[in-house]
């Protein structure tokens, strides 16, 4: 009998997360008896799987604790988004044109270059003091845009300078204007390597953000709810925080891949 | 594909909407909540200063430095929230108590060490008092200021005592309760019935009680016969853990057989991390810190086959000690509503402060 590769890859995927949760949960059981433990980590004070579980439902929605009022990870999931969003679609908005220019117009690449390369190299975690002290407001917004901004402006920079030069000749022979140019044949050709600059963009966007969150004075997100869970020792709920940012940061980078493939159809 | 790209959508918008219901469960209050924001002191001085804050309730010597600044005045000292409530304590590990024989005989010492430097401070609290100059240059050293003015404002607001309080510790871990802050799993592994239960376990009072005895003795007198070496933890410029570092500078500690060595991360940035990667680490063998940091990692922290965080109080370093400093345009709590107020942390005792204010006032408060 033949099985489907495609059924075969998802249940292997599948098995593979349930031997890394049973393995993780008889490592945590195994260092708490004293049969085995990693010099340097205190291994018996992760949570297991199951505890884990559990302070994740238990910190779903909001909690309200007398006069005080706490949020679940669902507000922290929300406002981190959003942050997310926002700097991707800032980014978007300033890189795309930026990477058109600097790619399409040689003297208007001599310029940035050097500029974007330094600045490039700057590490959003690099920018963080600078929101803190500088910005009076959207510090972590600010440090999605530097995350994601220079990706989406590399890569339309490559889309650009990879268009086929047959199509370039072509549309000028037919006597194509330079706006036309610019909208009809070198945005949709370098469309594909605008999405997989906002892509990867996004995937930095998102570590900053958490980053940013622990650091800058914000009121909500889940980096901050991770911090703040470490400090009161409430180590089920930071793990869950954790595991709830890397799985919100798959679903980002399969629903661009998916968006791509489903929408850039003259791509192959 | 078109499945799963519905799938992730319907997720997304999902997480989206979950987050915009868990918002509506906020409660509706008649005036805009006060939004609490976590920061450093450096940090509330400077925001206060800018204008970026409203105002802060921390420990001294920030509102100290803020108010010499003229950044700031004071709205509320934390003695007029509940007063005499408790503050930092000198505390063990219980792991070095249970490996240590003379265990009993370092902590009388300690307790008597103690009780000398807050009498000390007490005294040289007066400005007519010949060791004033002395003590203004300790606290300026140890709580990194600049300004003398500073120094004596911070002395005057802090009411230092070396008997640790059963009482008031028993209400602030019924506040904490409260609050939801401990881990109610942990909580349940601790055996403890009830805050009173708790707070008489947490609290020795015994070497405290020996120290009153004989705080006439000369320390050399009742010194230790062989000399033992402690790894001491304590927080960055905290004022209240002055004691501490006027008997160290004095040379009290060597008198009556102790030697201190800083552990390891001292000083520590604030009380979840001394008792995290201090006593619970085993790095550290005595520290002060705040009590609230004690009372809720000596739970939350725990490993409680092996009473990794278990740690208890040796004696009390100071009551009270904390102020809401606000800008100039406010006058009363009520004026703070909408605003953003700087805060040390959640579970410190300035957050529990800050929260029964807020509560008397008819107040909200927002994260």
């Amino acid at each position: 009998m033949k099985v489907d590769p495609g059924k075969k890859g998802f249940v292997i995927n599948i098995l593979s997360l349930i031997c890394f949760v049973v393995l993780w949960h008889f490592l945590i059981i195994l260092a708490r008896n004293d049969i085995f433990n990693i010099p340097f980590i205190r291994l018996r004070d992760i949570p297991t799987p199951i505890e884990t579980w559990y302070a994740f439902v238990g910190s779903l929605f909001t909690q309200i604790h007398g006069p005080a009022l706490t949020y679940g990870i669902m507000e922290h999931m929300q406002a981190s988004l959003l942050r997310v969003i926002e700097g991707g679609i800032i980014a978007f908005i300033v890189g795309v044109p930026l990477g058109i220019g600097m790619g399409y117009s040689k003297p208007i690449g001599n310029i940035l270059n050097p500029i974007i390369e330094i600045v490039r190299n700057m590490p959003p975690m690099a920018w963080i003091p600078l929101a803190v002290f500088i910005l009076v407001a959207g510090g972590s917004i600010f440090i999605v845009f530097i995350g994601t901004v220079f990706p989406i402006i590399l890569n339309t920079i490559h889309g650009v300078k990879s268009i086929d030069e047959r199509l370039v000749d072509a549309a000028k022979t037919l006597g194509a204007s330079e706006s036309q140019m610019i909208t009809k044949v070198i945005i949709p050709s370098a469309f594909p390597s605008i999405i997989a600059g906002l892509r990867i963009g996004l995937g930095v966007g998102w570590m900053a953000i958490v980053a940013a969150e622990m650091v800058i004075r914000s009121p909500v997100g889940l980096g901050y709810f991770i911090w703040n869970m470490g400090d009161l020792g409430r180590y089920p709920e930071m793990v869950a925080g954790m595991i709830v940012i890397g799985i919100i940061g798959y679903i980002m980078n399969i629903s661009i891949l998916l968006l791509q493939k489903r929408f850039i159809k003259w791509v192959d | 594909m078109k499945n799963s790209l519905k799938i992730i959508l319907v997720v997304i918008l999902a997480i989206l909407a979950a987050g915009c219901i868990g918002g509506n469960k906020t409660p509706q209050s008649v005036s805009e909540p006060i939004n609490l924001v976590k920061m450093g002191g450096q940090d509330m001085v400077q925001r206060l200063g800018t204008g970026e804050i409203a105002g802060f309730i921390m420990w001294e010597p920030y509102p100290a430095i803020a108010i010499t600044n003229g950044f700031g005045k004071p709205l509320l000292y934390s003695g007029q929230i509940w007063k005499g409530h408790p503050c930092c304590v000198v505390a063990y590990d219980y792991n070095w108590y249970r490996n240590t024989t003379n265990a009993d005989e370092i902590l009388k010492r300690m307790a008597l060490v103690q009780l000398k430097s807050v009498e000390y401070i007490n005294n040289a609290k007066a400005i007519s008092s010949p060791d004033h100059e002395d003590l203004i240059k300790y606290t300026m050293e140890f709580g990194g200021m600049t300004d003398p003015k500073a120094a004596n404002l911070s002395l005057s607001d802090v009411e230092f005592v070396y008997t640790p309080n059963i009482a008031d510790a028993q209400t602030f871990i019924t506040r904490i309760q409260d609050f939801g802050i401990f881990d109610s799993g942990k909580w349940n592994q601790s055996g403890y019935k009830n805050a009173s239960d708790y707070a008489n376990a947490l609290i020795n009072k015994s070497y405290s009680d020996w120290a009153s005895q004989n705080k006439n003795a000369n320390l050399s007198s009742v010194a230790l016969k062989t000399p033992v070496t402690i790894r001491y933890a304590y927080l960055t410029n905290d004022i209240h853990e002055l004691p501490f570092y006027v008997g160290w500078k004095k040379g009290w500690f060597k008198d009556a057989g102790i030697n201190i060595t800083l552990s390891d991360g001292t000083p520590f940035l604030n009380g979840a991390f001394e008792m995290q990667k201090g006593f619970k680490s085993g790095a550290v063998d005595i520290g002060s810190l705040g009590i609230p940091p004690v009372i809720i990692h000596r739970i939350n922290s725990n490993d409680f086959a092996l009473d990794d965080a278990r740690v208890e109080v040796v004696a009390g370093m100071n009551n009270e000690g904390s102020v809401i400093v606000v800008g100039k345009n406010i006058t009363s709590m009520k004026d703070l509503s909408g605003k953003t107020v700087g805060y040390p942390g959640p579970g410190t005792i300035q957050h529990v402060l800050f929260l029964m204010e807020a509560d008397k006032e008819g107040l909200k408060v927002s994260y």
